[in-house]
């Protein structure tokens, strides 16, 4: 991939936000990247952060729901 | 009692290889990884002082040379970028969880790696609108323009289809699955992606440049090799 990042660096920033971020293997609730209306530009952070900040909430919620289960486990 | 740990665990990747060694990157924060191992398989991770991290370039980079130097030696299921648990126990029960899942999806990666493709158009054009003039006409006037508008978008949605199909036929046959979107965007015919036999690579790209020479008019964006976002299955939907 480094050969272009140099040639396409925002398409590939592009292709990585819509993969890192949407894809992969997904332990907590879906976060909806909106990608739909920006036509090949770069994402800027505020769209990230809120879309962070969705994940992050879900992340809580299951993270308490695991801490849970070990607690469970070990008692 | 149990005192809390202050650390949480960052996850990365779950990977087939089941021994303790991981690639001399740094984690985010400048923190080392280390792998937890379940059965044949292992979770690379790193601990994380904080809750949060920010999606920020470098930290996004981070996380994605750390998948792809895993992906020098081993067989690797990319997790998604904020992926963080309360402590090693509970990466441990993901393992166990959804180990069947993962050992299936490290089988149907293994070797191979993922291509992206994004093909722009320029009939984009939206139909056009229904003039005032037949808008303060009869209503028969506006209903016909109205309908006229109709069949202007669905014949560009046909165009795209057919169009779509005849980049992304070829390019299919030589992947070992694929997966393809049309007009996500108006500008935006296709976007799909492609899981490649490695060796495969060189001549996938040949075949992305002679549909670029054959299609002038259509811009071709090929990105990769990926570790394989798009043919992993999102854990969470698995049944627990």
């Amino acid at each position: 991939m480094t050969e272009l990042v140099s040639k396409e660096k925002e398409v590939t920033l592009l292709d990585l936000l819509d993969r890192i971020l949407d894809k992969g293997v997904i332990l907590f609730g879906d976060v909806t990247i909106s990608v739909a209306d920006v036509d090949l530009i770069y994402l800027g952070l505020k769209v990230l952060l809120t879309s962070i900040e969705k994940a992050e909430k879900m992340r809580r919620a299951t993270a308490a729901q695991y801490s849970t289960w070990n607690v469970k486990r070990e008692t | 009692m149990r005192l809390v740990t202050c650390d949480m665990i960052y996850l990365y990747a779950i990977t087939d290889h089941s021994e303790e060694s991981v690639p001399a990157e740094p984690g985010l924060e400048g923190t080392s990884l280390f792998s937890l191992t379940y059965q044949d398989i292992a979770a690379v991770v790193s601990p994380l002082a904080t809750s949060t991290v920010s999606p920020t370039d470098d930290n996004l980079w981070r996380h994605e040379a750390i998948v792809e130097a895993l992906m020098a030696d081993r067989t690797v299921l990319p997790v998604r970028f904020g992926t963080v648990l309360a402590d090693e126990a509970a990466v441990k029960a993901v393992l166990t969880t959804h180990y069947a899942n993962f050992v299936a999806d490290l089988e149907r990666v293994r070797g191979r790696v993922e291509l992206g493709l994004r093909v722009l158009w320029n009939d984009d054009a939206p139909p056009p609108q229904p003039s005032p003039a037949s808008r303060g006409g009869s209503g028969r006037a506006y209903l016909l323009a109205r309908l006229e508008e109709e069949r202007q978008r669905q014949a560009q949605r046909q165009r795209a289809e057919a169009l779509a199909d005849e980049i992304h036929s070829p390019l299919a046959q030589m992947a070992v699955e694929s997966t393809r979107q049309v007009l996500i965007t108006p500008r935006l015919l296709l976007t799909a992606a492609y899981l490649v036999e490695r060796e495969q690579v060189a001549a996938f790209r040949r075949e992305v440049e002679a549909l670029s020479a054959a299609y002038p008019e259509l811009r071709f964006l090929c990105t990769g090799p990926w570790p394989a976002y798009n043919f992993v299955t999102p854990a969470m939907m698995f049944d627990v």
